[in-house]
């Protein structure tokens, strides 16, 4: 299965597979429902998409505006009396938020490649190979990276400390790299290419380590892009972990410096909202940019 | 001679076979070397060692070293009615939380696999809230809740009375409820938006010509067909929801009156908080077996899927 279906293949198909609710009923009744469907819907994107409108609007306002527009209720909540960018300048050369958001890059990067090869290659050897203990191998690896690593965070965090860890990019980086669901989505991909294409690269004299980096590898784009976000979005998220491990502020994260400027300066929602729609804008990129490669959620449609 | 050969053919096929199992022994091995070593290094040691520092107990920054202590440590944390409300807390704000969410996640899929005008771009912007990380998504309903803040003066508007939400201990959970939703209802609307396009339209078709309801077709066809893809999100909504921590960390310190004291967050506050690292060591494990149970379940339910039943 995918973690994120595609949302426009949904849009797509949504027009097609709609239980065909018009025939053999009159159309006054039919457009009736229609509009208050239709009504209901805008209400609700309205209701979702309104505080995330409000925080990007907030971020390009004068900071001081922020907290007088709220009370009385009028059209100042959401009409700015001036657009600026200084709460953006703010945040990102004075306060050394873009510092956390470059730390915040490398380890998502790193964590991805490392991540990827390590699931791939343990996928490929669930998938091809056949030796006993198997599906035994493949359950425990992929439930125990299934467990959320917040479970175990406070542990593992004391273990690293006394490994030399704390502070170290390594110690980001490492806990992310396991993704539970990312080898199982590989391995589900692997399981589906053909056992021919192997016995024939095999043939031609091709090595394990190049028949899964050359042949597997490149005929699974959509599962390791998939993969990829779910490692880079875990990553890119985490909080608690890099809370527990970096004490030295010049080698935090961006979520944890965002909160920081959040609980210090309780006035400055500028820098708060900015900081909010940076780190929103990430994820919101690399998922609506790739989400064409993704394959469709399985889980249900009973589809492989 | 031939049946000499007949005799040795086998013999040959059975080495090349053995060569062939050594073989993929070995690259198995190699292989799956990463993924295991990570795997004791990430989960196992921490959980041993997690299991053990339960085991014993020690001063706070002591020197002394620690003593084995049995079960003790359980015992003192399961005769502190303190300890003992954040269990039942926990427990009872996944029981509201998760189902709300689904059933939430559920209605508006429903509706957004209805025939009207620009499906897609409703169902984007309910999307939109889900790329927001928990700690934006703190910040912007921490402020926007804010006593004073924007929800307050709508509710002055509309004739209400401002609430205090954070600030009051009946209120405060709720709010957080509201902010971890507004993430997670879009995000598992798309997986059971995917579920509902994978139902047969002759399903509905059939229903229709039989004279059934909207209401009638919903809760015999859409609901059984549906089962397991609720039942996933269901169980996957529930291994996130227990560990949940940044509202809390950011917003309430637990509070106020330990009324969003959460299991996740109070193991963090114990350790460090409280430096009483032997106590926290014993809710870690506490959650970590209620997750384990939750996984094993999330696994049967993705390899069900695959194996046709």
């Amino acid at each position: 299965m995918t973690v994120f279906p595609r949302t426009a293949e949904v849009a797509d198909r949504a027009t097609n597979t709609v239980p065909a609710s018009t025939s053999g009923e009159r159309p006054g009744r039919t457009s009736a429902r229609t509009v208050v469907l239709t009504a209901v819907a805008v209400v609700v994107s309205v209701a979702f998409v309104l505080p995330a409108v409000w925080i990007l609007i907030g971020s390009f306002r004068p900071n001081l505006e922020i907290l007088t527009s709220w009370s009385p209720l009028s059209w100042r909540l959401v009409i700015p009396s001036r657009l600026t960018m200084e709460n953006y300048t703010h945040l990102l050369v004075d306060s050394g938020f873009a510092r956390a958001l470059l730390n915040s890059f490398v380890v998502c990067i790193a964590s991805v490649l490392i991540g990827l090869a390590m699931s791939a290659m343990a996928a490929y050897a669930l998938a091809v190979y056949h030796f006993p203990g198997r599906s035994a191998v493949f359950a425990v690896i992929v439930i125990s990276f299934m467990v959320p690593f917040e479970a175990i965070a406070i542990p593992l965090a004391q273990q690293f400390t006394t490994w030399g860890l704390g502070n170290t990019m390594t110690g980001l980086i490492l806990p992310g790299i396991g993704n539970g669901l990312a080898i199982f989505n590989l391995r589900q991909f692997f399981l589906g290419i053909p056992t021919s294409y192997r016995e024939a690269a095999m043939l031609d004299g091709a090595s394990e380590p190049r028949i899964l980096f050359s042949l597997y590898v490149r005929l699974s784009g959509p599962a390791l892009t998939n993969s990829a976000l779910l490692i880079f979005l875990g990553q890119w998220t985490a909080y608690l972990w890099p809370l527990l491990i970096v004490s030295d502020n010049r080698l935090q994260l961006a979520p944890v410096a965002l909160a920081g400027t959040f609980g210090e300066h309780a006035a400055d929602y500028g820098q708060n909202f900015a900081g909010t729609i940076v780190l929103t804008m990430v994820p919101a990129i690399s998922i609506f940019a790739l989400q064409r490669f993704f394959g469709r959620l399985s889980v249900g449609s009973g589809e492989k | 001679m031939a049946s000499s050969t007949v005799m040795r053919e086998p013999a040959a096929v059975r080495r090349r076979r053995r060569h062939e199992r050594r073989h993929e022994i070995f690259w198995a091995v190699v292989f799956l070397a990463p993924a295991v070593a990570a795997l004791v290094v990430l989960r196992v040691v921490p959980t041993i060692g997690a299991v053990v520092t339960s085991l014993h107990k020690a001063f706070p920054g002591g020197i002394i070293p620690a003593t084995f202590a049995g079960f003790r440590n359980y015992n003192s944390l399961f005769t502190d009615p303190n300890f003992v409300s954040t269990i039942v807390r926990t427990l009872v704000f996944n029981l509201i939380i998760n189902p709300l969410q689904i059933v939430l996640a559920l209605l508006i899929a429903v509706l957004f696999v209805q025939r009207i005008p620009l499906v897609g771009v409703w169902r984007t912007l309910v999307f939109i809230p889900i790329t927001v990380p928990m700690v934006g998504s703190a910040i912007a309903w921490g402020t926007a809740l804010n006593p004073n803040g924007p929800v307050n003066a709508v509710i002055e508007v509309l004739g209400g009375k401002p609430q205090p939400f954070f600030t009051s201990p009946h209120q405060a959970l709720a709010s957080i409820m509201i902010l971890a939703s507004w993430v997670g209802i879009g995000y598992w609307m798309m997986f059971l938006i995917s579920g509902l396009q994978a139902i047969p339209e002759e399903l509905y078709d059939a229903a229709k010509t039989d004279g059934a309801g909207a209401v009638r077709t919903f809760f015999s066809i859409t609901i059984p067909l549906l089962k397991r893809p609720l039942l996933f999100v269901l169980v996957a909504d529930t291994v996130a929801n227990f560990v949940l921590f940044v509202p809390v960390q950011l917003l309430t310190q637990g509070g106020p009156q330990g009324s969003t004291t959460l299991l996740m967050f109070d193991a963090y506050r114990t350790t460090y908080g409280y430096g009483s690292r032997n106590l926290g060591a014993a809710e870690v494990v506490i959650l970590t077996v209620i997750m384990i149970f939750f996984v094993l379940l999330q696994f049967r339910l993705l390899r069900e899927e695959r194996t046709p039943t």
